[in-house]
């Protein structure tokens, strides 16, 4: 790993140093900047509080939902890419969360501060929940034990606790408000967003870290031999699904409350999908792959697909006269990103952050090779 | 106390399951008791029907998870793409033969080529191959519409099994299982968006058997029970007969051939199978070959009974709990799971109305249970791990 690399004169003198998560000063640096950086961007819009029309306003939403499914994709990568165990319903704890903070907010009147935390909880405890099944089986079975859970809550939802959440019908939900400042608007959101977004993350990198995260790391490696060190396998999986469904419950009631409207369709199977491709392009069990994957799908699904659909709209009928004009708009998107998730396995099954993890090594070690 | 436990353990098992089953039975025997026999005995008939597609659908799965040991998520995509394929040259009329040559010449390139494109240079196999792809076409062109369907379906779904696990599976031997079940998940999205792009998300009513008229049987079956009417599909109950006799000949296949025999012995144990001189590649080919075939048979066989239409995959997933159920390796335990998936379905249905518990819940809930109690199914062989 690259993080064992240093530019020569670089030593640890002290325990603090050892276990920093940026060991030299340019490193502290460019993470420091980085986030200035990040928290100056929303007044650069034409709707901050300064109106310049510097960077696009359309940037802000983006950034948001980017923020919103790192911090749910950080809890699917604690859970598949360090735990191992395949999560096939994660939009489904999210719908937990979202539905959670949405109904506390809407009939008991709580703020955003601590309906937050709470639908965090439940979410939790949902996916311990869900984790039961760990104790016996793994692999696919798991998955498909996630999968079920993929179909029961947003059931749950939809039917019995129609009166709360309203069944298939949007939900709307109440702004979140900080001493007398409202957060409605976006640019407001964002400096909720981005923080909690940083904080899960590294947070997620630091648990890791811990003698939890080593568990997890041993679990996911070869659970026999874990169990026979005295790891208990069991615990550690069910620690695994209460963080990862924490994650998800935290993303899900932000993504509530910042687009203050609520409906089943976003937590569907293709979205679990969705977040799992991200966290497999990204890669697995990399601190940095749900950032990475995240952004690279949203790019993906925002902009090259939505670019490249024109052009093939034009030249497919010609080609192959049996496909149906009407239907290739919303046809493409799913083959593309198939296709375009099909490419990445094969290529770089181990993801971006692998790649990342390689050039960053190459450029330490430069000129040499190896 | 904890020694006495320990010591009848089985005794104990059994209890439990005892008082969980009498719980269940406690809470839904006032609501059953409600309902009127004759509803009762109609879902129970419109469930097994139901189930005979559902264990076609599991069988499918089981079939690669042994031979390929990959759980197939994109089933139900290539059981509507079947179906789709089989509506093309069944209904339409006017087929382009372009389209038709080309899917038979690629389905024909693929099969030859399954071991190596060395195969290629041998003049005679080229010939047999052309020769071969003339001859699907020309059947394929023919006036006969249930023949032209049935080519053209078995050709398609052929194509379908042979690229996937060519371009999909195969690479990824030896990688980390999810990137597995996301390969698998991607080939279900790629799938979706060929067929949405090609037939559309309207439904398409499939007219299968709108010649039951003709043969004198009548459409529904009516009889009297209970003082009041069951009403039973006759299309729902030819695709039940169909099922099952598809069921039936593919075990025959597995049992009594000797391409079965291959498969069986690579499923067992891939490694000896490849030392006895079997060819696991192409064993692999097949087997996804055939599971896509089946896949296809399910999905023209729901159509006819219903419609196709971009929901049919849903179906597919409610089969999991089938296989699951009847465990993962076991193919009577596809039949049976299918069925009683089916019955649970049809019941939940009749109990909860208006709330799609069917549909949406009790399969998924019956996996819960399966899991948590018995995670190797009815049917499934007990998995021993060493390390």
């Amino acid at each position: 790993m690259s993080a064992n690399i240093r530019p020569s004169g670089v030593f640890d003198t002290a325990y603090a140093q050892d276990i920093s998560i940026n060991r030299t000063r340019f490193d502290k640096f460019l993470a420091n900047g980085l986030f200035v950086l990040l928290l100056i961007v929303p007044l650069l819009t034409i709707e901050g509080p300064l109106a310049a029309n510097i960077l696009p306003q359309s940037w802000i939403g983006v950034l948001n939902r980017i923020a919103i499914f790192v911090i749910a994709v950080q809890g699917l990568n604690i859970l598949t890419g360090y735990t191992g165990q395949i999560s096939l319903g994660h939009a489904a704890f999210m719908a937990v969360g979202a539905y959670t903070g949405a109904v506390l907010a809407r009939e008991l009147g709580m703020t955003f501060w601590i309906a937050l935390p709470i639908a965090a909880l439940v979410t939790g405890v949902t996916g311990l929940i869900f984790g039961l099944p760990s104790l016996r089986v793994k692999g696919f079975y798991l998955a498909m034990a996630t999968l079920a859970a993929q179909f029961i809550i947003p059931w749950l939802l939809r039917y019995p606790l129609e009166g709360l959440t309203g069944g298939s019908r949007p939900l709307s939900v109440p702004e979140p408000t900080l001493f007398g400042l409202s957060f409605a608007h976006e640019n407001a959101m964002y400096y909720i967003i981005i923080p909690m977004s940083i904080f899960l993350s590294l947070a997620a990198r630091n648990i890791v870290r811990t003698r939890v995260g080593r568990a997890f790391i041993s679990v996911r490696d070869n659970d026999l031999a874990a169990e026979l060190l005295g790891i208990n396998v069991f615990s550690y999986k069910l620690q695994a699904f209460f963080l990862s469904a924490l994650y998800a419950g935290v993303a899900g009631c932000l993504l509530a409350f910042e687009s203050n409207s609520l409906s089943l369709d976003k937590f569907l199977l293709d979205r679990s999908i969705e977040m799992l491709a991200m966290l497999v392009i990204g890669g697995a069990g990399f601190p940095l792959g749900p950032l990475f994957g995240v952004a690279f799908v949203n790019l993906l699904t925002q902009n090259i697909i939505p670019s490249v659909i024109p052009t093939l709209k034009q030249v497919l009928p010609g080609f192959l006269p049996f496909i149906n004009p009407i239907n290739i708009d919303a046809a493409l998107g799913p083959t593309l990103f198939g296709l375009a998730l099909m490419f990445f396995l094969i290529i770089a099954p181990r993801g971006l952050a692998h790649r990342w993890e390689i050039l960053k090594i190459a450029w330490k070690i430069r000129p040499y090779s190896h | 106390m904890t020694a006495l436990l320990r010591d009848n353990r089985r005794l104990v098992t059994i209890l439990l399951y005892l008082v969980g089953l009498l719980v269940i039975v406690a809470l839904f025997a006032p609501v059953i008791a409600a309902q009127r026999p004759a509803r009762l005995v109609q879902s129970g008939i419109t469930g097994l029907l139901v189930g005979g597609v559902y264990a076609l659908i599991a069988l499918g799965i089981v079939i690669i998870n042994k031979a390929s040991g990959v759980f197939n998520f994109a089933h139900g995509w290539m059981m509507l793409l079947g179906g789709f394929l089989f509506y093309s040259f069944f209904s339409v009329v006017q087929i382009s033969p372009v389209a038709t040559l080309a899917l038979a010449l690629l389905t024909v390139l693929m099969a030859l080529t399954m071991i190596g494109w060395g195969r290629l240079r041998d003049a005679r196999v080229l010939g047999a191959g052309a020769l071969a792809a003339i001859v699907i076409t020309m059947l394929m062109l023919v006036e006969i519409p249930l023949l032209r369907g049935i080519v053209g379906a078995v050709c398609g779904s052929v194509l379908i099994g042979l690229a996937a696990e060519r371009f999909a599976i195969r690479p990824l031997i030896g990688q980390p299982l999810f990137a597995m079940v996301l390969m698998t998940l991607a080939l279900s999205e790629v799938l979706h968006g060929i067929e949405q792009m090609i037939w559309g998300s309207v439904e398409i009513p499939l007219s299968l058997f709108a010649g039951i008229k003709d043969l004198g049987l009548p459409a529904p079956i009516r009889f009297e029970m209970f003082d009041s009417n069951v009403i039973v599909r006759t299309e729902l109950l030819i695709a039940f007969a169909l099922s099952l006799l598809a069921f039936v000949a593919f075990v025959a296949f597995f049992q009594f051939t000797s391409v079965g025999l291959a498969m069986r012995a690579t499923a067992e144990n891939q490694k000896l199978a490849q030392s006895v001189g079997l060819r696991v590649r192409v064993i692999l080919g097949v087997a996804w070959a055939i599971a896509a075939l089946l896949a296809t048979v399910a999905g023209v066989l729901q159509g006819g009974a219903t419609s196709l239409s971009l929901n049919m995959p849903l179906l597919a997933l409610r089969a999991f709990p089938a296989v699951l159920l009847g465990g993962l390796e076991s193919v009577p335990g596809a039949l049976i799971g299918g069925l009683i998936i089916g019955l649970v379905q049809e019941y939940a249905n009749l109990l909860f109305p208006g709330t799609q518990a069917g549909t949406e819940l009790a399969p998924y809930l019956v996996l819960m249970v399966v899991l948590v109690i018995r995670p190797d199914g009815l049917f499934g062989q007990k998995r021993i791990e060493r390390i």
